[in-house]
């Protein structure tokens, strides 16, 4: 089933790019380790997911771009043209000449209502393209005006008009020392609308992706392209073809649904984080090896220490025993830092991923005490190896994870609107200081929610 | 402070409604797919099996089912869309299954219609009603699970209306791209069925080479067999073309009669036919789950009523650990003594009847005189009768022209015409829709009814702040 995937401003341009090129640079690739045909079928489900077929061959990307500025979209459709291996439809972007000023209010009540017949019109062109649709995939960042702003209300739209179908935003976390002043305003004003109408928020933090870049793939001089290939990198494991089951042979049909049914069916807790294992630099890759064993010891420290990446992760932290009571294990875990997991679902992928033992990610102790982990936790395995890495394994993970940097946003939000900065270039577009209240109120019971597993 | 006490009944109600409804129901979309390619694009592998016994039908059942199991929980609310799709529904007939199928095969053994049934549609509702809320004693269970489970029903649910809406495009286009291919003029188009063992006979070979049929993703792998590279590159609607260029094609050759010696022939349609005949069997017993669920409540009632009939003999059982339970011989002596036992038990029961009754009737009469009372009664009187004549009236219109039940063969027609016993899609999509509003306002009632009980409980307990769940 076809995934349509809509670009939000800067951020979500260039995110969608380098998704697109990552998934059929990996679809394409020859270092798969399997059969010819398994590659094949491979392809082709990635194909049908993301992309559709023009008359001579070259794969069209199920996509929507929108931004009110015409210079990124433009590169965009320029680089995607230029690989040769896939690009754009033609008729695909909505852009302006105007910009959105880094203002939420801005991109949600003035932009939005402007141009929601156009870009209305175009999604619903490309899920007609679909021969079965599956749901949206929306690529956006919180600080910024456009993406954030547009981005909630297009999600807001998507809601009304197409009900059944599912919907996953990936956002962007800005930088806690980031540039936009106003860009807690924006964030808690994304967040607490797109938690009404969006199914499921993945979240990715630009201070953990490039801590990344910097210690694992040693890069020096990091740009914002680094850190989207790192990003598009998580994603495509996450999205390339699974199996379906363990006993079945072909390619899980629904992933999107399958995913969201199995992390984020509780209207309260909708907040997902991803971790990978390995990533590093593709030189280094060449001398490495890795063990199941490892991979996953690494993964599931990870997801208790609450580790953004493999290295330097904390490992004194260990799941609460399971003698204490409910009330016991809760200051414990702040004590150590301990994360506790709603839902975890860990996806696999390469040789011998038969052979890989995820006991460890199914300890009851690591979940939550109304979630057994047989309902908590899903494993998903597939021989095709992604991206030139012989095994790799990540986790999407509706946990504690992102407590802490709400948390902070909240409260930095909190003490500006308290002393009323810039709140006038809001409701100079209409929102109001209510508008903000509800947001505060509805990201407070959000983050009591997760406090409190 | 939040409340989190819930039965576990209603826990395992939604967990069991969830687990009956499919999670990779898969209906595949049209005909641009590759079908060379065994991956999970390729739409044809499954259509066959999917196509024959197990369509709207059940899922309206399902639907039924998992609409009543929603207003024991107060928050939920379920957005149920009708099985067949609103937009060109006009020409769309339900035309009774007994027709061309027989024609077709010389040993036809099982539909080959696109099959749709219509059940007695008060009936499967009406049976369910409201399931009477009582209290689980194993333990409270936490909220945050029952939402949980909540929203897993919700995703699927969604998913399950995707799949409709897929399979009814699916369909449409079929039947239109087929139309004039059908030996049977009053039918006119193939179904998917007739159209894919058309387009592949030796496809049905192999896919009931797998075996039973039951578990569809067994013939999923061996459908990738046939569609290995050796085959060449075909797609649906290129063979399609091909057998609608030659409209002699499939009177032809399927009404030949099986001989011996025209081996091909057999080879193709006996595991054609096991295939069918699997597969009805399927369909049987899937129908007798479905009658089960719906005469289940009688007959756990009936069984209480038998349990509780047993009981006072338990201890004179219990006193004789040893002995298994024998039937006495019974004697007339015995026989006797039960009958004048049983009479004077009845007429005690009558005793006690009478005077209860007659004192009620003197309490009645006593605060019923007046004038306030007469007419309270007959106001109250008056709103019965209409609502048994609005009752009535809507079963009347329900079963206006004689709606046959069972299965249905979906057939479009440009022109309108129809037999005695075929069924207008547009009726049927508007008696589904009364229904609906029907169930819905008696849901909407249900969660009235859970509100108000609620706070009831919550002003009954003081110092207990309700924090309302998220709205969606």
């Amino acid at each position: 089933m076809s995934i349509v995937t809509v670009q939000l401003g800067q951020c979500g341009n260039q995110i969608g790019f380098e998704v697109f090129d990552a998934l059929l640079r990996d679809s394409q690739s020859s270092h798969g380790l399997c059969c010819k045909r398994e590659n094949e079928a491979y392809q082709a489900s990635c194909k049908e997911r993301f992309f559709s077929e023009e008359e001579n061959g070259v794969p069209i990307a199920r996509a929507v771009l929108v931004d009110m500025e015409p210079k990124v979209i433009n590169q965009t459709l320029s680089k995607a043209a230029q690989s040769g291996r896939w690009k754009y439809g033609q008729h695909a972007c909505f852009c302006q000449k105007q910009g959105s000023g880094n203002n939420w209010a801005y991109g949600y009540s003035v932009h939005g209502p402007r141009h929601e017949e156009s870009i209305m019109n175009l999604i619903r062109k490309e899920v007609e393209k679909c021969d079965s649709f599956s749901g949206f995939f929306i690529i956006m960042s919180m600080a910024g005006g456009t993406g954030s702003g547009i981005g909630a209300f297009v999600t807001q739209n998507l809601q009304d008009q197409y009900s059944n179908s599912l919907k996953m935003n990936q956002i962007i976390w800005p930088y806690g020392t980031g540039e936009v002043i106003v860009q807690n305003y924006n964030s808690i004003l994304t967040l607490s609308h797109l938690y009404r109408s969006s199914d499921a928020l993945l979240v990715h933090e630009n201070d953990a992706v490039h801590k990344i870049c910097a210690k694992l793939m040693n890069i020096k001089q990091i740009s914002f392209s680094d850190i989207n290939q790192v990003l598009a990198h998580q994603l495509g494991s996450v999205f390339q073809p699974t199996y379906s089951a363990e006993s079945s042979f072909h390619y899980r049909r629904n992933p999107l649904g399958d995913l969201m049914e199995h992390l984020v069916p509780h209207p309260e807790f909708k907040m997902l984080s991803v971790r990978n294992v390995p990533h590093m630099s593709e030189n280094s890759l060449a001398y490495s090896t890795f063990t199941w064993a490892g991979l996953l010891k690494h993964l599931r420290q990870m997801l208790i220490s609450n580790a953004k990446m493999e290295e330097g992760i904390d490992w004194h932290v260990r799941p609460p025993s399971s003698g204490l009571p409910s009330l016991g294990k809760k200051s414990l875990n702040k004590d150590l830092h301990f994360n506790t997991s709603i839902a975890n679902l860990v996806i696999l992928r390469g040789k011998d991923v038969q052979s890989a033992d995820v006991e460890g990610f199914k300890d009851p102790a690591l979940y939550t005490s109304w979630l057994e982990p047989v309902n908590a936790f899903n494993v998903w395995k597939t021989q095709r190896a992604f991206s030139k890495y012989e095994k790799s394994a990540v986790l999407v993970s509706n946990s504690q994870f992102l407590v802490k940097p709400l948390d902070m946003i909240v409260g930095k939000a909190w003490n500006m609107f308290a002393s009323k900065a810039y709140i006038h270039q809001y409701t100079k577009f209409g929102i109001e200081e209510e508008d903000f209240l509800d947001s505060f109120t509805s990201l407070e019971q959000v983050v009591a929610s997760y406090c409190n597993l | 402070m939040r409340g989190r006490r819930v039965g576990a009944a209603g826990a395992r109600a939604i967990a069991g409604v969830s687990r009956s409804l499919p999670s990779d129901h898969s209906p595949r979309s049209s005909g641009r797919a590759k079908f060379d390619r065994p991956d999970d694009s390729a739409p044809w592998q499954l259509l066959l099996p999917r196509a024959l016994p197990i369509p709207a039908g059940k899922r309206l059942a399902s639907i039924a089912l998992g609409k009543a199991a929603l207003p024991a929980l107060c928050f939920a609310r379920a957005n149920p869309r009708a099985a067949l799709p609103a937009a060109g529904s006009v020409g769309w007939l339900l035309r009774a299954e007994d027709l061309c199928p027989r024609q077709m095969l010389p040993d036809p053994s099982g539909p080959l219609g696109d099959e749709m049934t219509v059940w007695g549609q008060c009936d499967a509702l009406a049976s369910l009603g409201p399931p009477a809320p009582h209290m689980e004693t194993e333990g409270p269970v936490d909220v945050r699970h029952v939402q949980w489970l909540m929203g897993k029903l919700r995703f699927r649910w969604r998913q399950l209306v995707s799949s409709q809406q897929e399979q009814c495009a699916l369909l449409s286009k079929i039947h239109l791209y087929t139309h004039g291919c059908h030996s049977d003029q009053s039918l006119g188009h193939l179904s998917v069925t007739e159209a894919e063992m058309l387009r592949d006979p030796e496809g049905g070979q192999q896919v009931s080479g797998a075996g039973a049929a039951q578990n569809l993703d067994l013939a999923y792998p061996k459908g990738l067999h046939f569609c290995t590279p050796g085959m060449g590159p075909r797609t649906f609607w290129n063979d399609l073309w091909l057998v609608c260029e030659q409209p002699g094609l499939l009177p032809g050759d399927w009404a030949a009669p099986l001989d011996p010696g025209g081996a091909s022939a057999c080879s193709l349609l006996f595991p054609l036919r096991v295939l069918l005949r699997t597969l009805e069997q399927e369909n049987r017993r899937l129908e007798a789950v479905l009658a089960w669920r719906r005469t289940e409540l009688v007959f756990w009632q009936w069984m209480d009523t038998v349990l509780g009939t047993c009981a006072p003999e338990a201890p004179a059982a219990a006193s004789q650990p040893t002995f298994l339970p024998w039937v006495p011989e019974c004697g007339d002596g015995e026989l006797e003594l039960v009958v004048r036992e049983l009479q004077t038990l009845e007429e005690e029961l009558r005793e006690a009847a009478e005077r209860r009754r007659v004192a009620w009737e003197a309490k009645a009469r006593g605060c019923g005189r007046g004038p306030e009372w007469s007419a309270t009664r007959r106001a109250s009187q008056e709103t019965v009768e209409k609502e048994l004549g609005a009752l009535q009236r809507r079963w009347e219109q329900d079963s206006g022209p004689a709606q046959a039940h069972g299965p249905h063969r979906l057939v479009r027609r440009e022109d309108g015409a129809a037999g005695d016993r075929d069924l207008r899609a547009a009726e049927l999509i508007r008696t589904l829709r009364s229904q609906e509003a029907c169930l819905e306002a008696m849901l909407r009632q249900l969660q009235g009814q859970c509100r108000q009980e609620l706070a009831r409980v919550a002003g009954a307990l003081p110092g207990l702040i309700w924090i309302p769940p998220p709205g969606r």
